[in-house]
């Protein structure tokens, strides 16, 4: 097999359950030692789409290939694609050590080399002297560790994970994030990442898969995805976002009476976004051209403060602000703003169709 | 802050310690005591002697009647548990959540009817000219004794505890987490590894669960081994009827009782023990 055959690839890969399709068509390469996140709201498919990787569930339709052989009907038990689930799926009937050699001993490797993994894994996650305890005797975040302990024991080539931190507590999310990003890095294997939180999909990775419906709505770097969304479904479901649509004239967009400066974008019906950290908020009417919308509430995000508000015909608006100009601002509900961008900084969505 | 003691957890307990009390530990002290009481001209007389239990203990039809019964009751926990599993599994994994409920049904309705007149219908189904020789009969087999027999009485036994231990054993392989089961699948383990490493060690508790009401509704059946094992040998709740039945003997049938219950604490408090042992 030559560097250039993807470790994996889906194919036209469609899966359904009876009426309801799953998965409607997907086509997607991933390399090796990549990161990839599969992102999107339940139901998206995303699930299924790793599952069906794991060899748990069995594409109606398409190919799947992994390492150019076509896996489609091989049994879950004859790949080497750990899955790491959402509920960790540890065995309470084994202690931490049983658990972790699970694997090699399905693969009747001898006792004294499965004794030296599971102390090396062990100790590469954090765990010497947590061999004989019990599962129900460990916290969330040694749990998570040794769910991973028992996925790359048998040094598999990818590591997949249906939105493993879900469960835990948000200060052991980040540093379980750095965990696994390490780990990814210093074993060089691919990980596929499942999971419907942006914040853990950026974090982490080298592209992110945008699904939705059961299709594959955008693939791309994570910055990529969040400065250029290819169409509403995107640049709702990531971020904060602003959604403008209204018509192009030399120039400029008319929004709703107010026309604003727009670079670069051919005459007519236009949609664009423009990012809650681009938007500039004024407590009075600036000499530019500005939306004006009355304040609706405000949330602490952790680089600043987004601001809600309301904008003509009900337009839903939002933008991020320092705390420090918030408090010159001093909003209150219903207080008018006015609100305008850069001209480089909207970006126009591409793909006008559908919300996927 | 000391908190009043609330009369409250007390109230709700107390039927059940009442009725406990009464018709289980009374009944049990009595049994004890009388154990130890002496026959006279047929008539009881509150004592304190161990004649009884030297009479019983020291003689060889008590022992093998004990084994006999013992052995008996194991073989069919040990068949109940195995022919039960087979079935369990399927109404716990193959079938629709539907299947399983008509199934559990089903599986009640065997009690409707008096096990006594089960066991009747099996004397007739198993005798020497009943349906089930005439089957044999067809393929140029048989007769064969099939009343009067241990094989008789195991029929009787599996008759009476298979409903349950198959009730017992499709609830705790249906209550097993399936991520489980397929993370088993994903960490390489055949679908027959999957069952011995993973699917029975989860299901542990409802199996032996299973195998103990198994052993412990055979091991003081009076029915089977009277109807359909011929009573020869005699099981201990056999022996019992004889003892009371020859002289009175209470006090000695006592002591055959007294054994058959520390025999089901025994039992029953290691495989409990052993069912929710855990990993160290």
């Amino acid at each position: 097999m030559t560097d250039a055959t993807p470790l994996v690839r889906f194919s036209q890969v469609r899966k359904s359950y009876g009426a309801i399709e799953a998965v409607r068509g997907i086509d997607l390469d991933i390399d090796r030692g990549e990161f990839v996140a599969i992102m999107g709201p339940s139901g998206c498919g995303k699930t299924t789409t790793l599952r069906m990787l794991a060899g748990l569930e069995t594409p109606t339709d398409g190919t799947i290939t992994i390492d150019g052989r076509v896996t489609n009907s091989l049994p879950a038990h004859e790949r080497d694609t750990p899955l790491v689930w959402q509920s960790l799926a540890l065995f309470p009937f084994l202690n931490v050590a049983q658990n972790v050699e699970f694997g090699l001993k399905m693969r009747d490797v001898p006792r004294a080399e499965r004794q030296a993994k599971v102390a090396l894994w062990l100790e590469r996650l954090g765990l010497e002297g947590f061999e004989h305890r019990r599962i129900d005797q460990l916290s969330g975040g040694q749990k998570q560790r040794v769910a991973l302990a028992r996925s790359l024991i048998t040094e598999p080539e990818m590591l997949l994970l249906d939105e493993p931190l879900s469960a835990l507590d948000a200060h052991l999310v980040v540093r379980m994030q750095g965990v696994l990003t390490r780990l990814q890095k210093e074993l060089g294997i691919t990980f596929v990442y499942v999971t419907h939180s942006q914040s853990e999909a950026f974090a982490m990775s080298d592209r992110v898969v945008i699904m939705g419906h059961g299709e594959i709505v955008q693939i791309g770097r994570p910055r990529e995805i969040f400065r250029a969304p290819r169409n509403r479904f995107v640049a709702e479901f990531v971020g904060h976002n602003n959604i403008l649509s209204g018509t192009v004239t030399q120039g400029e967009i008319d929004v709703d009476g107010v026309r604003l400066p727009l670079a670069g974008v051919s005459d007519g019906p236009a949609e664009i976004v423009v990012a809650a950290d681009r938007m500039e908020i004024y407590g009075s009417p600036p000499s530019s051209p500005a939306l004006k919308a009355a304040f609706v509430s405000e949330e602490f995000a952790g680089a600043g403060v987004i601001c809600y508000f309301e904008g003509p015909g009900d337009l839903e608006l939002r933008a991020q602000v320092p705390e420090a100009r918030l408090a010159e601002l001093a909003p209150e509900p219903g207080k008018p703003f006015w609100l305008a961008w850069a001209a480089d900084s909207p970006h126009v969505l591409t793909h006008r169709e559908g919300r996927t | 802050m000391a908190r009043k003691p609330s009369i409250y957890p007390y109230f709700w307990r107390a039927p059940l310690l009442i009725w406990q009390g009464l018709f289980f530990v009374g009944p049990l002290i009595l049994m004890v005591a009388m154990s130890f009481w002496l026959v006279r001209n047929y008539r009881m007389e509150p004592d304190f002697v161990l004649a009884n239990w030297e009479r019983m203990l020291t003689r060889d039809y008590f022992w093998s009647a004990y084994q006999v019964t013992f052995l008996r009751a194991s073989i069919a926990a040990a068949l109940a548990s195995l022919f039960a599993f087979p079935a369990s599994y399927a109404l716990a994994f193959l079938v629709s959540e539907t299947t399983r409920r008509w199934a559990i049904f089903f599986l009640i309705v065997p009690f409707f009817t008096s096990y006594l007149v089960r066991v009747y219908a099996w004397q007739v189904l198993l005798a020497e000219s009943g349906p089930v020789n005439a089957v044999i009969g067809f393929v140029g087999l048989g007769p064969f004794t099939m009343l009067n027999s241990g094989f008789g009485a195991m029929v009787g036994y599996l008759t009476l505890i298979m409903p349950l231990v198959v009730i017992l054993q499709t609830f705790s392989l249906a209550a097993i987490d399936r991520n489980l089961i397929e993370a088993a699948w994903n960490l390489g383990a055949s679908p027959r590894r999957t069952l011995v490493r993973v699917i029975v060690p989860a299901a542990k508790v409802g199996l032996i669960l299973g195998a103990v009401f198994a052993f412990i509704l055979s091991f003081g059946d009076f029915v089977s081994p009277f109807y359909l094992g011929g009573s020869k040998p005699p099981t201990l709740s056999i022996l019992i009827i004889d003892t009371t039945k020859s002289g009175q003997q209470w006090p000695r049938a006592a002591v055959v009782a007294v054994m058959m219950i520390l025999t089901l604490f025994t039992v029953a408090f290691a495989a409990v023990g052993a069912a929710y042992r855990r990993n160290a």
